[in-house]
This record gives C-alpha cells, sequence and structure tokens, in this order.
C-alpha cells in the first residue's frame, strides 16, 4: 500500500450545466452552471472537487412514527466554496475549463485565488481530522461534503446509498433503511421501525 | 382442680418437649435448608404494605422525571406532566388560535384524515379530494403546514402528518363524536 497526499490540481474548470451532484430520497445536493471546481486528487486518481457557485442543500431531517412525522427539513443555499469526495465519474463529464471572465465574474482575480481558497479549505478539512491526510479512501463508501459552517469548522454530510450521516451545528441525522437518529438542542429522536423513542426536555403533548 | 391443672400443665410441658425434639430431628434431616433467619411473620401484612408503598413513592419518583411507555414506542421526557388546568398561563393563544382555526375547515380535516394513514403526494391528495381544484388544495396545505399538523418533505415532495397533526385530529374527531352523542341524548 502506497500512502498519498491528497492534492489539489491547479486547473480550475467550471459546471456546464445546472448539475445534481448526490441524490436519495431523503436528500440532494446542487450545483448552478458557471460555478466554479478545482480537483482534489490523490496522486494520479481524481477523489473530488472544492466546488464555488450557488447551489443547494436539501436534506429531509424527518422521521416518521407511527404517532406522526417529527422533524423539520434543511433547506440551505450553498454561496460558499465547499468540498466534495467521492462520485467523481458522472461529474467529470460536466465540467470544463473556466475561462478568465468566468473566474472574475465569480469575484476571484484570477486561477490562483480560487486555488488558494480552496487549498486552505481542503487543508482546514484534513486538519480536522476527519479524513487523515494519508488515509487510503475508498470511495465505493459514497460520497462526503464539508460545507463550512458560521462556527468556522464544516457540516459534514457523508451518503452512502439510503445511508445518510449528516452533522452540523446542533443537528446531528443518521439515516438508514430502518434506523433514524435526529439530534437536536431540545431532543434527540431514535426510532426503529417506525416506532420512537424520544428524550425531550419538555414533554410534548 | 388444681390438681387437675397441674396434671394438664404437664402434659402441655411434655408436649411442648416432644414437639421440639421432633423439631430438632427435622432440623438435623433438612441440615442446611432449616437453618436460616427466621421472621416473625406476624406483622407480615403490614410490612408487605410498608414494601409496596415505598416502592410505589419510589416510582412515583422516577415519574417525576417521567418515563412514559406506550404501544408506539417509549418517551423520557425531563419535565412533570401537569394536571389539567395547571399550566394555563404558559398556553400561547395566538398560537392555539392559529392551530384551532387551521383545523377548523371541513377540507383541511380532510387531508389530515388522508394523511393519517401515511404520507402522501400532492396528487394522491388531489385524487381523494377531487371536488376541490390543485391552488385551493395547496393554500390548504400550506395553511396546515404553517400551523405545524403537517410537513412536507423537500426531496420527494411528500406531505407527512406531524405528531401534533394527528393528535389535533384524534381531539377534534373525539370532541365532534362526544357533541354528536350529546345532542342525542
Amino acid at each position: 500500500m502506497i500512502w498519498q497526499n491528497y492534492q489539489l490540481d491547479s486547473s480550475v474548470l467550471k459546471v456546464t450545466e445546472g448539475l445534481t451532484l448526490w441524490q436519495v430520497e431523503k436528500g440532494k445536493v446542487d450545483i448552478s452552471k458557471d460555478s466554479l471546481a478545482v480537483p482534489i486528487k490523490l496522486g494520479n486518481r481524481l477523489e473530488g472537487y472544492v466546488f464555488h457557485g450557488q447551489g443547494g442543500l436539501l436534506l429531509d431531517t424527518i422521521i416518521e412514527t407511527e404517532e406522526g412525522a417529527i422533524g423539520k427539513p434543511i433547506e440551505k443555499e450553498l454561496d460558499e466554496s465547499f468540498l466534495m469526495l467521492g462520485n467523481t465519474e458522472k461529474i467529470q463529464q460536466y465540467l470544463e475549463p473556466a475561462s478568465k471572465d468566468k473566474i472574475r465574474e465569480m469575484k476571484y482575480e484570477n486561477e490562483q485565488s480560487f486555488v488558494t481558497e480552496a487549498k486552505d479549505l481542503l487543508d482546514r478539512f484534513l486538519g480536522n481530522g476527519r479524513i487523515h491526510k494519508h488515509q487510503c479512501w475508498s470511495y465505493n463508501r459514497g460520497s462526503i461534503f464539508a460545507f463550512p459552517n458560521k462556527a468556522n469548522k464544516f457540516d459534514i454530510l457523508i451518503g452512502n446509498g439510503s445511508k445518510i450521516v449528516y452533522k452540523a451545528i446542533n443537528t446531528v441525522f443518521v439515516s438508514s433503511d430502518k434506523n433514524v437518529v435526529l439530534k437536536t438542542p431540545d431532543e434527540v429522536i431514535l426510532a426503529r421501525n417506525k416506532k420512537p423513542f424520544i428524550i425531550r426536555k419538555q414533554f410534548f403533548p | 382442680m388444681s390438681e387437675e391443672i397441674k396434671e394438664e400443665m404437664k402434659k402441655l410441658r411434655e408436649e411442648v418437649a416432644r414437639l421440639k425434639e421432633q423439631l430438632e430431628d427435622v432440623t438435623d434431616r433438612e441440615g442446611r435448608k432449616s437453618r436460616g433467619i427466621f421472621i416473625d411473620i406476624g406483622n407480615a401484612h403490614e410490612y408487605v404494605e410498608d414494601v409496596m408503598e415505598s416502592v410505589a413513592e419510589g416510582i412515583h419518583g422516577e415519574l417525576h422525571k417521567c418515563i412514559l411507555i406506550g404501544p408506539g414506542g417509549v418517551r423520557i421526557a425531563k419535565k412533570e406532566r401537569l394536571p389539567l388546568g395547571e399550566g394555563e398561563a404558559e398556553v400561547s393563544f395566538p398560537k392555539a388560535a392559529e392551530v384551532m382555526s387551521a383545523l377548523g375547515h371541513e377540507y383541511r380535516l380532510r387531508i389530515l384524515k388522508e394523511l393519517v394513514s401515511g404520507g402522501k403526494y400532492v396528487n394522491e391528495l388531489q385524487e381523494k379530494l377531487s371536488e376541490i381544484t390543485s391552488s385551493t388544495l395547496s393554500s390548504h396545505l400550506k395553511v396546515l403546514e404553517e400551523a405545524g399538523l403537517v410537513v412536507q418533505e423537500k426531496v420527494r415532495g411528500r406531505y407527512l402528518i406531524t405528531i401534533p397533526g394527528r393528535t389535533a385530529y384524534k381531539m377534534t374527531t373525539r370532541i365532534t363524536r362526544f357533541l354528536e352523542r350529546g345532542s342525542h341524548e
């Protein structure tokens, strides 16, 4: 086994049409046309991208139980740079080199200024220890998204088939086919086959 | 007479002595089984009552934290449930009015009834409520959603009834049945 570093490519690309980066029954990440992207590589292998542009995250952090639904969907606009690892094959065909004008339209002076920002994002993500810089990663495990948040950390979304893990400020959501866990500041809900186990600060109803 | 009593007393002592011997025999035969702590169970009834009372107090104390187990699952809440009539000051009347207002329409109640059996897409609801237009259905769904009685999935788009929605629907049907029964009596 050869240990290699995650590194950014120096080429800046643009998204040729509105693109769904990830979608399952409960979640979806979109990026708009003309968004910028820098490839992330592990050795020669393409592993992901840092994107910048208009995008959206939809996540149905709703738990269906026999007593009714609990939770609310998360709807988030993505207007800052974010990172994605995995699912590169499908995305690759919707990217082409970005012209200097397109880069300037996105408020970057030149290619290098966007690459520098993307590198900072990647370093912060790897530095947070979520993925070791030298880790050998297999992408049949699904996709990882890292969205910078207000706390100067990352909201993390991991999707693998119908399995989802989402960790954001004040929210943790874990979902598989039959089991769901949702943690918010007010409650923790665990559900298996629609049978809920709820721990709340205040009893309702 | 006193002689008779003395004789009787003697017999009784002999009987007691004999019984003691028998008891010792049994104790020896049974070995460890017969040894142990002898408890006077004369006050057993009171003792059991005391124990039950302390157990009940313990359970009651735990219920203050509050563990509720029902067929639908388990709920744990930090606060004690207030008896009916207490805590009205905490009720938000504007919110209560909003919820009641959301419930106060035949079609919205029918939407809730449809959703009780499971999440539905708008077109499925439209089929069930074919006498109203899609825009009217949307506006009713919006009212229910704003009141927190239903929630819409953002990805699939299904509408789901929430726990408050189900509770409110149940409450409405019970009140209606109660009033209908009352009007017949």
